[in-house]
C-alpha cells in the first residue's frame, strides 16, 4: 500500500469561488481582484501594481485620503448594481420584490401565489408551512414556469398577506411587495 | 454536462445499500489505485452513501451531504473537482495551452490542438474513454475533468477534433454544488 498521500490545500477566492489561479477566467475578475492583491499577489504582480497606480490616481481625483483606499479596495466605489455577463452586456440586477397574484378557478375558488419571497433568503418550505398554519389552507411550494420556484395557497388571502409578510420576514419590506391586477404589477402599499 | 446543473436537477437521492456501497468503492479503487488508502476517509464505511440520481444519467456518490464523485450511467466514477484539488495526482494529467483556458472554462470540449501545442502536454499511456484531468499551462490546478475520446496517441497523430469530452469543469453547476440537502 502507498502511503496516504495528504489533501492538498488549494487557495479558492471567496469571491467567485474558483482557485485563485483561475480567477482571471472568472466570471468577474474586477470584483476579485481586491481580495486577489490581498492575498495572492504573487499570483499577480501587475495587478498589485496596478491598484497602486490607481489609488494613487484617486487619490489625486478625489483629494481624499481615506485610509480604506489605500488599501485597494477599489470595489466599494462602485456602487451601482450592474452586473457585467461574460460578453461584455450589461444586465441590470434583479431587484428582489414579492409578487402577489391571485388566480380564480372553478369561478369561485382562488389560489394566491406569491412569488419571489426566496429572494429575500426566505426558505420557501418553512414559509408555505407558516402560510399554510396562518390561513388554515393548503399552502405548497410549487415551481413556477420560468424555474422559479412560488408557494402556491389555497384561497384567497390578498387582504392580510402583506401585513403577514412583513410581519414575519421582517426583512421584506412593505413597498417591495406587489400585487398582481389585470396582468400589472400594483404596488401593495396604497 | 453540468454547465446548467442545480440541486433541482437532482430527481432521487437514496442511501443505498451496503452491497452497492461496496461496489461503488471497489470501481473507484480500481480506477483510482492511488486514492485507495484514503478511500477510508473519503468514504467512511460508517456513515451512510447516498447516491444522488440526477438528469441525463448522472449518479453523484454524496458523503456527509458533500458530493464527491460522478459519473453517467454506468460509466467510470470520476471525483469533483474540489476532491481532486486535494489529490491531484490520482489521476492522469492532460494538459492545455493558454488560449484554451477561457473555451474549456466556458464547458467547451477539448480539441486535440489545444493538448499538441507548444503550451499542451499528453500524457502518452492515456487510452481512449478514460477520465482524466485537465490542466492548463501555467497553472497548478486542475481546471476541468474529461472523458477522452481518443487515446493520447491517436490525439497525437490525428490532431483534429474533440479529443477531451469535457465533463466537469471550474463554475460550472456542479462546482457550484457544495452542499446537498
Amino acid at each position: 500500500m502507498a502511503a496516504k498521500p495528504i489533501p492538498q490545500q488549494v487557495l479558492y477566492c471567496p469571491v467567485c469561488s474558483l482557485p485563485a489561479e483561475y480567477c482571471e477566467y472568472g466570471p468577474d475578475f474586477e470584483k476579485c481582484k481586491p481580495w486577489l492583491i490581498k492575498n495572492a499577489p504573487e499570483l499577480y504582480p501587475e495587478l498589485a501594481k496596478e491598484a497602486a497606480d490607481k489609488t494613487a490616481e484617486q487619490l489625486e481625483g478625489l483629494e481624499v485620503s481615506s485610509a480604506s483606499k489605500s488599501q485597494g479596495s477599489t470595489s466599494d466605489s462602485k456602487p451601482e448594481e450592474v452586473k457585467k455577463l461574460p460578453g461584455g452586456k450589461v444586465k441590470k440586477k434583479e431587484k428582489p420584490e414579492v409578487v402577489v397574484e391571485k388566480v380564480v378557478r372553478n369561478k369561485r375558488k382562488c389560489v394566491t401565489i406569491i412569488k419571489g419571497l426566496d429572494m429575500f433568503g426566505v426558505k420557501l418550505s418553512d414559509a408555505s408551512k407558516k402560510l399554510g398554519k396562518k390561513f388554515a389552507s393548503g399552502a405548497s411550494v410549487v415551481k413556477g414556469p420560468t424555474e422559479k420556484e412560488q408557494i402556491d395557497v389555497q384561497g384567497d388571502i390578498m387582504y392580510d398577506i402583506v401585513e403577514f409578510i412583513t410581519e414575519t420576514w421582517t426583512n421584506v419590506p412593505e413597498s417591495a411587495i406587489y400585487f398582481m391586477e389585470e396582468g400589472r404589477k400594483v404596488p401593495a402599499t396604497a | 454536462m453540468f454547465k446548467k446543473f442545480t440541486s433541482e436537477e437532482i430527481s432521487a437521492q437514496n442511501q443505498v445499500k451496503a452491497s452497492v456501497q461496496r461496489k461503488i468503492r471497489q470501481s473507484i479503487s480500481e480506477e483510482y489505485p492511488d486514492l485507495e488508502p484514503i478511500l477510508d476517509e473519503l468514504l467512511p464505511k460508517k456513515s451512510p452513501l447516498i447516491v444522488a440520481k440526477c438528469q441525463n444519467h448522472i449518479n453523484l456518490v454524496v458523503v456527509n451531504n458533500v458530493p464527491l464523485f460522478f459519473n453517467v450511467r454506468d460509466g467510470p466514477y470520476m471525483p469533483t473537482l474540489r476532491l481532486l484539488h486535494q489529490y491531484p495526482s490520482i489521476m492522469k494529467m492532460l494538459r492545455v495551452d493558454r488560449g484554451a483556458i477561457k473555451f474549456v472554462l466556458a464547458g467547451a470540449n477539448i480539441m486535440c490542438p489545444g493538448l499538441t501545442s507548444a503550451g499542451g502536454a499528453l500524457d502518452e499511456e492515456v487510452p481512449a474513454e478514460a477520465p482524466v484531468a485537465i490542466m492548463a499551462e501555467g497553472k497548478q490546478h486542475a481546471l476541468a475533468i474529461g472523458y477522452t475520446k481518443m487515446s493520447a496517441k491517436d490525439i497525437k497523430s490525428i490532431n483534429k477534433g474533440i479529443g477531451v469530452d469535457n465533463m466537469h469543469y471550474l463554475n460550472d453547476g456542479l462546482w457550484k454544488t457544495l452542499h446537498l440537502d
